[in-house]
């Protein structure tokens, strides 16, 4: 069972009617609602990873933002708990992003990216060594 | 006519595509031991399945985002995650179970033994997955597959009392012998073979496969809602068949010789051999269904590329985790199991599998975000939700039936 | 920081009195131009009683349907609302493993607000 407070442990009535905050200037996103867990493309549509987990970071004016899409070993510990080592976190920044919706899409090609090593690794070791590998379909 | 030719080859392709191995072998087993009085499992499990492969094709066509994508962003990488491996298990189990399907229909074509077809079959499988076109395999496994209406053509000849049949059908009950709980699994059984989740994940990915748009919902809704309810009849004559020859010679059925002895029986070996066409198009069809999805489960959940319409080179890790699959499922018959009882256990871990596929398609096709004005409506929901309480009790009653049962004995 | 960090974390007052769990991080594209779209700030943060199930997003949206299983989990989370960032003490910047009792805490006289989405 995934943790609850048990009703008479509740701060506050359940169904109080809470003010609206004020309005925020930009696109509002929920994280885990709109952007955790969802698929990441490059600019030409090519899947590139899933979203994983996000990096945050505050500047010198206390302003906290997302920095980082990451992925990788990420996903491992948000299942089983822990925290990969800074240095096995796949990066992509941010400043790549040129879309959010029910994909989030990269201004840029996804080839280059660190987080694609093992698709390029079987190709050049495997997928593409198999004759017809590199062909369309018939 | 190119137009009527179009709407026609679907609607053939998923008769022919509806039958699988495990729908071949739970019905025959039925038949033979209840005669026809789990049909109504079969006509809930087919209105089920067109449901929610309707829903999760309209899902992929107008969003762009295939099952195991949804199943991912919606359940989080936790439950995600659990339903990904039990997916997985229980798509590369019933992977396992079509190529020993496909050698064992060729071992019936041929005399030749079927351990010596297995390597065969897994590398025919391999081959088509590598180098054909997924529209060609599609529409040519599944007009192959048509030929499964001879099981149809032979109950009419075995000239059975059709007010018997009809009787066991509109008042099902539990035949003399068998147990009550027994009963219950076999719908079970039946259940998870008309609903296994590699449906929707080949039926959803198929959609991005053909590029489906919003335009294109209304052919696929027609696909599904005129195709799977006559594959479905098919499913019923294999049914009828076994009820007619094995029931009241209280003979049990074990093998694939026996699912087709009743159309030898009625119409000699044109008949048959039509029946092992069928049969074998049938299992190669889902094999490469199965194959394929386990390809895109993973692909989806783990956000790699993935596609037929994609050079293999670029998509690599989805033409590994396929080739991985068929291997194993190709090792794992050449250890000797018997291809039938794979089967058997395979349609059962469907039925466990399936609630956690099924939430996510029936959030997300009401999402705004996603469908715009192709939400679903509100008939749809309603059925929608009475079918994830069937799922949920089917799932929950799969292991302690099976249990109960010593799994059907 | 990671989100995953801020997830599921309990929250707590300043007198250590438990509120709920943190089931989502709100953020706004209006921090400072970075690339093509404005950085998302961390805005506020989602807090409920239970952290099962809100993935779903329906206490958040006035999505409707199907109408069961809606109101079923906009049940389970009624008494959620939005704390903004501004009212929660930073944790440590500390970049190790959060153990599991390191709750978020918020600042004495913090605001509770509606935690629906604004319509775009």
């Amino acid at each position: 069972m995934s943790p609850r407070l048990r009703r008479h442990e509740r701060p506050f009535p359940p169904d109080a009617q809470l003010p609206h905050p004020p309005r925020p200037a930009g696109l509002v996103l929920d994280a885990r609602l709109h952007l955790l867990d969802r698929q990441l493309d490059d600019v030409d549509g090519t899947p590139v990873m899933t979203i994983d987990d996000l990096e945050l970071e505050t500047d010198a004016d206390g302003v906290t933002t997302v920095v980082h899409l990451l992925s990788g070993p990420v996903l491992a510990t948000r299942i089983f708990g822990g925290r990969p080592p800074r240095d096995r976190w796949h990066r992509v920044a941010w400043r790549h992003v040129a879309d959010v919706g029910t994909v989030v899409r990269l201004g840029i090609r996804g080839d280059g990216l660190d987080v694609l090593w093992v698709e390029r690794w079987l190709r050049d070791h495997v997928i593409g060594r198999i004759p017809g590998g590199r062909h369309a379909p018939e | 006519m190119k137009k009527i030719f179009a709407v026609a080859l679907g609607v053939l392709t998923a008769i022919g595509g509806f039958v699988d191995i495990g729908d071949l072998v739970t019905n025959a087993v039925v038949g033979a031991r209840f005669g026809m009085s789990l049909v109504w499992v079969v006509l809930v499990g087919v209105v089920g399945i067109c449901l929610f492969a309707q829903m999760s094709g309209r899902v992929a066509a107008v969003s762009g985002r295939a099952t195991f994508e949804i199943i991912r962003e919606r359940l989080g990488p936790r439950i995600g995650g659990a339903n990904l491996v039990a997916s997985f298990f229980v798509t590369v189990l019933t992977l396992t179970a079509e190529i020993g399907g496909i050698a064992l229909a060729l071992e019936l074509a041929s005399s030749v033994e079927r351990r010596l077809w297995i390597p065969f079959a897994g590398l025919a499988v391999w081959l088509v997955l590598w180098r054909v076109k997924f529209s060609v395999l599609e529409n040519v496994t599944g007009l192959l597959g048509l030929t499964l209406v001879v099981f149809a053509v032979a109950l009419f000849q075995l000239g059975p009392d059709w007010g018997e049949l009809v009787d066991q059908a509109v008042r099902p009950t539990v035949p003399q012998g068998e147990g009550v709980p027994t009963y219950w699994y076999y719908a079970v059984a039946l259940f998870g073979a008309a609903m296994t989740p590699y449906e929707v994940f080949f039926f959803s990915s198929g959609a991005r496969e053909e590029k489906w748009t919003a335009k294109d919902v209304s052919q696929s809704r027609l696909n599904v809602l005129v195709g799977f309810p006559l594959g479905g009849l098919l499913s019923v004559a294999i049914a009828g068949c076994a009820a007619v020859v094995f029931l009241p010679r209280e003979v049990d059925v074990t093998s694939l010789s026996q699912i087709t002895l009743p159309v030898a029986m009625a119409g000699g070996k044109l008949l048959l051999a039509l029946a092992i066409l069928g049969i074998v198009a049938a299992t190669f069809g889902a094999a490469l269904e199965t194959a394929l999805s386990t390809g895109y489960t993973l692909a989806q959940f783990l956000g790699w590329s993935w596609g037929k319409y994609r050079r293999p080179a670029e998509a690599t890790r989805f033409h590994t985790a396929m080739l991985v699959a068929v291997v194993v499922g190709t090792l794992v018959l050449l250890t000797n199991v018997d291809p039938i009882a794979v089967t058997e256990y395979s349609v059962v871990f469907s039925a466990i599998a399936l609630p956690l596929t099924y939430l996510p398609i029936l959030v997300v096709a009401n999402d705004r975000e996603y469908m715009g004005e192709h939400v679903n409506g509100r008939t749809t929901n309603a059925l929608g939700l009475v079918y994830l309480v069937i799922i949920v009790v089917a799932s929950l009653a799969a292991i302690p039936l099976m249990i109960a049962t010593g799994a059907g004995g | 920081m990671l989100l995953s960090d801020l997830l599921d974390a309990p929250v707590r007052d300043s007198d250590g009195r438990a509120l709920g769990y943190v089931v989502d991080v709100r953020l706004v594209l209006d921090g400072p131009l970075d690339g093509v779209l404005a950085a998302p700030r961390l805005h506020g943060l989602l807090v409920s009683p239970r952290t099962g199930t809100s993935f779903l997003g329906y206490e958040r949206t006035d999505e409707n349907s199907p109408a069961l299983l809606a109101r079923w989990l906009r049940h389970r989370h009624r008494g959620t609302f939005l704390v903004l960032w501004s009212d929660v003490v930073r944790p440590d910047h500390a970049p190790g493993p959060r153990d599991d009792e390191q709750a978020v805490t918020l600042r004495g006289g913090y605001h509770r607000w509606d935690p629906a989405l604004p319509r775009p």
